[in-house]
């Protein structure tokens, strides 16, 4: 099979593709049918995965480069505008290493989304170096009370069953989330006292959903638009927030009843011997607009349940689009 | 997307994330002596080149050294990039240099050992990979005891971003050639595996 044209004639992917696919870049849908039919490309690229994973473990363990050279008996002199972007990729990399987190890597949630479909083309897939703990990502087909039908590239089905405990989160753009009298965290620039929102959280705040930006605000929504609100501070202070089509909101504890069907959503947890996953926690995604497809691994430190919530954290956080 | 201030969960942006500030107009304001441009772009590539050098030097310092010379290089050279790769390419192909450079000084050999990478291995079959039952830490290990030129390919491949042909361009042989590079190191990663379980 070469490239992105499936050959039907010819049985099983090719190198290229395999490599390809585990480095991240992008295979047709064919590739990702065949890899959900074909058992033994499947078991090849979960090989490749694992060594891809492998070297991209290493490489994010790999220390800063933020210290000075220290070379010895070196005539040459750094140049102004390199010492700036050591500086500055010191910075970077600080904050890489502080949220690539400490220790040993377990394993790895990836994610691929796109405008038509998502998912890995298969109904559950393992999360790589986590035994016991699988991943199913697509579309999420109907909510039946606490069970959620997500449906793979393939047309697969997978239900997966919440409980009080699940870390289920939403994020997106989902503007319609901000209503009068909502409990917001808002992040953003300031411009003549008005907040530019970046992104805004809805409800309580978790320890799993790190948002980037400037110092949050926190406050209760009052007079919500299509355009902005007035954020009213526990003090009293009414400060106009803006919002716009690429402000990320995200509700980090979601109900199942809250998701809408046609979303792309991702639950990680323990399979049963009916088929179904046990949802350790759920990430449910409303991309921007139609953008490319896209793809990222999250890192699983330790396979355990807060570092589980810590990954599909992590994937609530990304203005996927 | 391209953010990286966040908390743990850790994204590990796959190449198509990566190549989206892929900027050769960043080169081009390098090349007028722009300072900004130049922090920016060591910002965008930095890391992934050394993480790429220190998996093919194992040395930490070397690794630093090594990357502040290919940032100096890039530097001196920005103007003259034509633009006929891509940004992460040309500045790989650049730390490669400067790594067999420095790597060929210390009477290490890098490029040569590329022929017994490219042979076929005598490893085990696909039925009986120690691949299928390790852990992802294992490989890891594995992966540091690999022939420089196997963990470069397998770095190239899957730690920068580049697609096939530009890890061939960088390597300066045939896709086909990087393919059984792969195949070869992916053989011996098995090997390593291998020998590590049956020693427990």
């Amino acid at each position: 099979m070469k490239a992105d044209h499936a050959d039907t004639h010819h049985p099983h992917l090719d190198l290229g593709l395999l490599v390809s696919h585990a480095a991240g870049q992008p295979v047709s849908e064919r590739v990702r049918e065949h890899l959900a039919r074909c058992e033994q490309c499947r078991r090849e690229a979960n090989r490749w995965n694992l060594v891809a994973d492998g070297v991209r473990g290493l490489a994010a363990a790999a220390p800063e480069t933020a210290q000075p050279v220290r070379r010895q008996n070196s005539r040459r002199r750094v140049p102004r505008p390199l010492r700036h972007g050591i500086e500055l990729v010191g910075v970077a990399a600080a904050l890489l290493v502080l949220f690539l987190g400490a220790g040993e890597l377990a394993g790895f949630v990836h994610v691929h989304l796109s405008t038509s479909s998502t998912g890995q083309g298969t109904a559950l897939i393992a999360v790589t170096g986590c035994s016991q703990v699988e991943q199913a990502d697509g579309t999420l087909e109907q909510v039946n009370g606490s069970s959620l039908v997500i449906k793979g590239v393939t047309g697969q089905t997978v239900t997966v069953r919440t409980t009080a405990t699940t870390f289920l989160s939403m994020s997106g753009a989902l503007p319609s989330e901000i209503t009068d009298g909502a409990s917001v965290t808002v992040r953003g620039s300031r411009s003549d006292g008005t907040i530019q929102a970046d992104s805004i959280t809805v409800g309580q705040p978790s320890s799993a959903v790190s948002l980037p930006g400037s110092a949050p605000v926190q406050g209760t929504v009052a007079d919500a638009s299509s355009s902005g609100f007035t954020l009213v501070t526990s003090g009293g202070t009414r400060i106009p927030v803006s919002t716009s089509s690429s402000t990320l909101v995200v509700i980090p504890h979601a109900t199942p009843g809250q998701l809408q069907a046609g979303g792309s959503i991702v639950a990680v947890g323990n399979a049963g011997s009916d088929g179904t996953l046990a949802a350790r926690a759920v990430a449910a995604l409303y991309q921007f607009g139609s953008g490319p497809r896209l793809a990222a691994s999250f890192r699983v430190r330790d396979c355990s349940a807060r570092s589980i919530d810590d990954a599909l954290g992590a994937i609530s956080a990304m203005p996927w689009g | 997307v391209n953010d990286p201030h966040r908390d743990s969960g850790a994204p590990t942006f796959t190449a198509s994330h990566d190549r989206a500030c892929d900027d050769p107009g960043l080169l081009t304001r390098i090349g007028q002596g722009d300072e900004d441009a130049m922090a920016a772009f060591y910002r965008e590539h930095g890391r992934v080149v050394f993480a790429q050098v220190l998996l093919v030097t194992g040395e930490r310092l070397l690794a630093e050294e090594i990357v502040q010379d290919t940032m100096l290089a890039v530097w001196r050279a920005a103007g003259s990039f034509r633009g006929e790769s891509s940004v992460r390419s040309w500045v790989i192909a650049i730390a490669r240099r400067q790594t067999r450079d420095r790597l060929r000084g210390r009477r290490l050999r890098v490029v040569d050992d590329a022929f017994l990478a490219d042979q076929p291995g005598s490893g085990p079959g696909p039925e009986a990979m120690a691949l299928d039952r390790a852990e992802l830490a294992e490989v890891r290990g594995a992966i540091r005891e690999l022939a420089p030129a196997h963990r470069e390919v397998l770095g190239l491949a899957f730690g920068s971003g580049l697609s096939l042909p530009e890890v061939a361009d960088v390597l300066e042989i045939p896709v086909g050639t990087v393919k059984s590079r792969l195949s070869a190191a992916r053989t011996a990663l098995n090997r390593v595996l291998d020998e590590k379980g049956k020693s427990r």
